[in-house]
């Protein structure tokens, strides 16, 4: 790599001799090609692998029975419990780690380094040790779960169970708020002052400040944000899988069980149709995602 | 070196309304939020369910060999991701910079593709696609490498090219080379230490990310670290729960440190560093 950007170098120095254009093109556009057989290898073609696999029966004819097994019984159910998961789990991420961001951001002393590091840490590592300190923490044995019973409140007699929709969405906030957090932190420290100033010399109120400058700022970020945790949300599945061990019908947890064989055999490509959907949902936020930014790094600028 | 730190200490956000109390009620709930359940594994691994004070889950849990076997696993596949990570993303953010800046924003986009297919999709994807050369590729746990770099790509080349934007490489390229240095030399005397902060933020997010993986190991029945807890999770919880404190612990001391050491140079204007959440 290095050796090809000097060789670079002294072809496009002026006192090299001209190169035909087209070598010099292709010279230009090495540098890129790892990068894109990477995702090429890696991605694309698995990618491309459950796309095709969705459409072909076990004996590779096209068709669209697994499609259609896909999206009803059991399966449309998992669909449903991992919509009610990621779309629970996002407002709740949502709205603490944009309260917690501003707090952070307003802090003197710069703790946004210490904050961004271990928000880093818990948004990317969090998983399966996660569900077991949450075991610890709120299980049918839990420290928080006993301290509580002692005090009259029986958790798991009302209802709640940490192996449940309702749990997995309290375990994934540790992991979630600080995607938020990390998401927020900069385009809040980029609010200036002078938009402070400016607001309050018209005579603003602080309420009013938010209200119709700080949050139409930083709505592009929220957005953004939003949709990074949903598909954070809807695609994981190391905290469920760890957490109640295949028996919660999330979609990924589905697939899981079909990689793995838990299920009758000669449904090789139902796991693909399941692929395909999840795809399908995580892609049309993606792209919520990248139109977002756009917006966002507008005032960043 | 130009550090760019609009808002500065937050002052006009506290102005504008984030007042003390409302800053330490936020901070105390959410703090608590992420402090409990690290204190209650804590308690729970000594005292398991039955309330004795015992250190027998820790005890079992290093005389056992997988235990060591599957840690050391996960590091060796952690550092692989590591150096492949640096060696994919910091040449070609660079080289999209300044020989071909009209793919910046293909490349930036294509970087956030791997969000959009989650991992348990791309394990399905990977043993379709390559079922026939199958059995060559995926008995090395080093298989694991290549696909965490392309999953963690979200994360490590954004933080890299951020750095890369907020940085002017062209100028500073030009200015290297008209005093006689070599792309070698500018790349490492001038360009690297420029972007540290970039780079240790974006190969710390790979490692993080490979250190911490469980999906594809799991499904291509690799005995990392992740993989391992949940297997004695099943029998054993409290040495789970041991177990799963000292990852997060792992994962938290090396990354503070680093923190800590690559705001070492302005160290004089880093004197207070607020524990928080």
């Amino acid at each position: 790599m290095v050796s090809t950007l000097t060789r670079n170098r002294e072809e496009s120095s002026p006192s090299s001799p001209p190169r035909p254009r087209r070598r010099r093109a292709l010279r230009r556009y090495g540098g890129v090609v790892p990068y894109l057989a990477f995702l090429l290898i890696f991605l694309l073609i698995p990618a491309f692998s459950v796309l095709i696999g969705a459409f072909e029966s076990n004996d590779g004819k096209p068709t669209l029975s697994n499609l259609r097994v896909a999206l009803s019984g059991p399966y449309l159910h998992s669909f449903v419990a991992s919509f009610e998961l990621s779309i629970g789990s996002t407002i709740i991420a949502v709205i603490v780690g944009f309260i917690a961001a501003l707090a952070v951001a307003a802090t003197r002393g710069r703790p946004r380094a210490l904050v961004q590091s271990s928000s880093s840490v818990l948004a990317n590592t969090g998983g399966v040790p996660l569900a077991f300190a949450f075991i610890a923490t709120l299980g049918n044995f839990g420290i928080v779960t006993k301290i509580l019973s002692s005090m009259g409140i029986h958790l798991y007699a009302h209802g709640f169970s940490l192996y449940s929709v309702i749990g997995l969405i309290i375990v994934y906030q540790y992991f979630l708020i600080p995607v938020m957090i990390l998401v927020m932190l900069g385009p809040i420290q980029n609010i200036r002052s002078a938009w402070v100033e400016a607001a309050r010399s018209l005579g603003a109120s602080k309420v009013r400040f938010w209200w119709s400058v700080g949050l139409p700022i930083l709505s592009p970020a929220i957005l953004s944000g939003t949709v990074v945790i949903f598909a954070d949300a809807f695609a994981a599945y190391a905290t469920a899988e760890a957490l109640t061990s295949g028996t919660l019908p999330l979609v990924p947890i589905q697939i899981g069980n079909l990689i793995s064989g838990n299920v009758a055999a000669g449904q090789g490509n139902l796991g693909n149709a399941l692929g395909l959907g999840m795809i399908v949902v995580v892609a049309l936020a993606a792209t919520v995602y990248v139109l977002s930014q756009r917006r966002a790094s507008r005032w960043l600028r | 070196m130009v550090t760019i730190t609009p808002g500065g200490d937050g002052l006009h956000l506290r102005q504008a309304g984030i007042g003390r109390a409302f800053r330490a009620i936020v901070l105390i709930i959410v703090g608590a939020f992420f402090l409990i359940p690290i204190l209650a594994s804590a308690r729970y691994s000594v005292l398991g369910v039955h309330n004795h004070l015992t250190l027998s889950a820790y005890r079992s849990l290093f005389a056992d060999p997988s235990f060591r076997s599957s840690l050391w696993l996960s590091l060796q596949v952690a550092i692989a991701t590591v150096i492949l990570t640096g060696l994919l993303v910091i040449p070609t953010s660079i080289w999209v910079t300044v020989r071909i800046p009209k793919l910046r924003g293909l490349l930036d986009a294509l970087s956030i593709v791997p969000l959009g297919v989650p991992s348990v999709v791309v394990v399905l994807g990977l043993l379709g696609a390559y079922h026939s050369i199958l059995n060559v590729i995926l008995t090395s746990p080093f298989i694991l490498a290549p696909i965490y770099v392309m999953l963690a790509l979200p994360y490590s080349y954004r933080t890299f090219d951020t750095a890369v934007r907020s940085l002017d490489v062209n100028t500073l390229v030009e200015a290297a080379q008209s005093l006689g240095a070599s792309w070698t030399r500018t790349l490492i005397g001038v360009l690297l230490p420029n972007l540290r902060a970039g780079m240790i933020g974006a190969l710390i997010l790979a490692g993080a990310y490979a250190l911490g993986e469980f999906v594809v190991a799991s499904l291509l029945s690799f005995n990392t670290f992740p993989v391992y807890i949940v297997q004695i999770g099943l029998t054993a919880a409290a040495e789970a729960v041991a177990v799963s404190l000292v990852a997060l612990l792992v994962a938290f001391v090396p990354l503070s440190l680093v923190t800590i050491l690559g705001g070492g140079r302005s160290k004089t204007k880093q004197r207070s560093i607020g524990v928080t959440g």
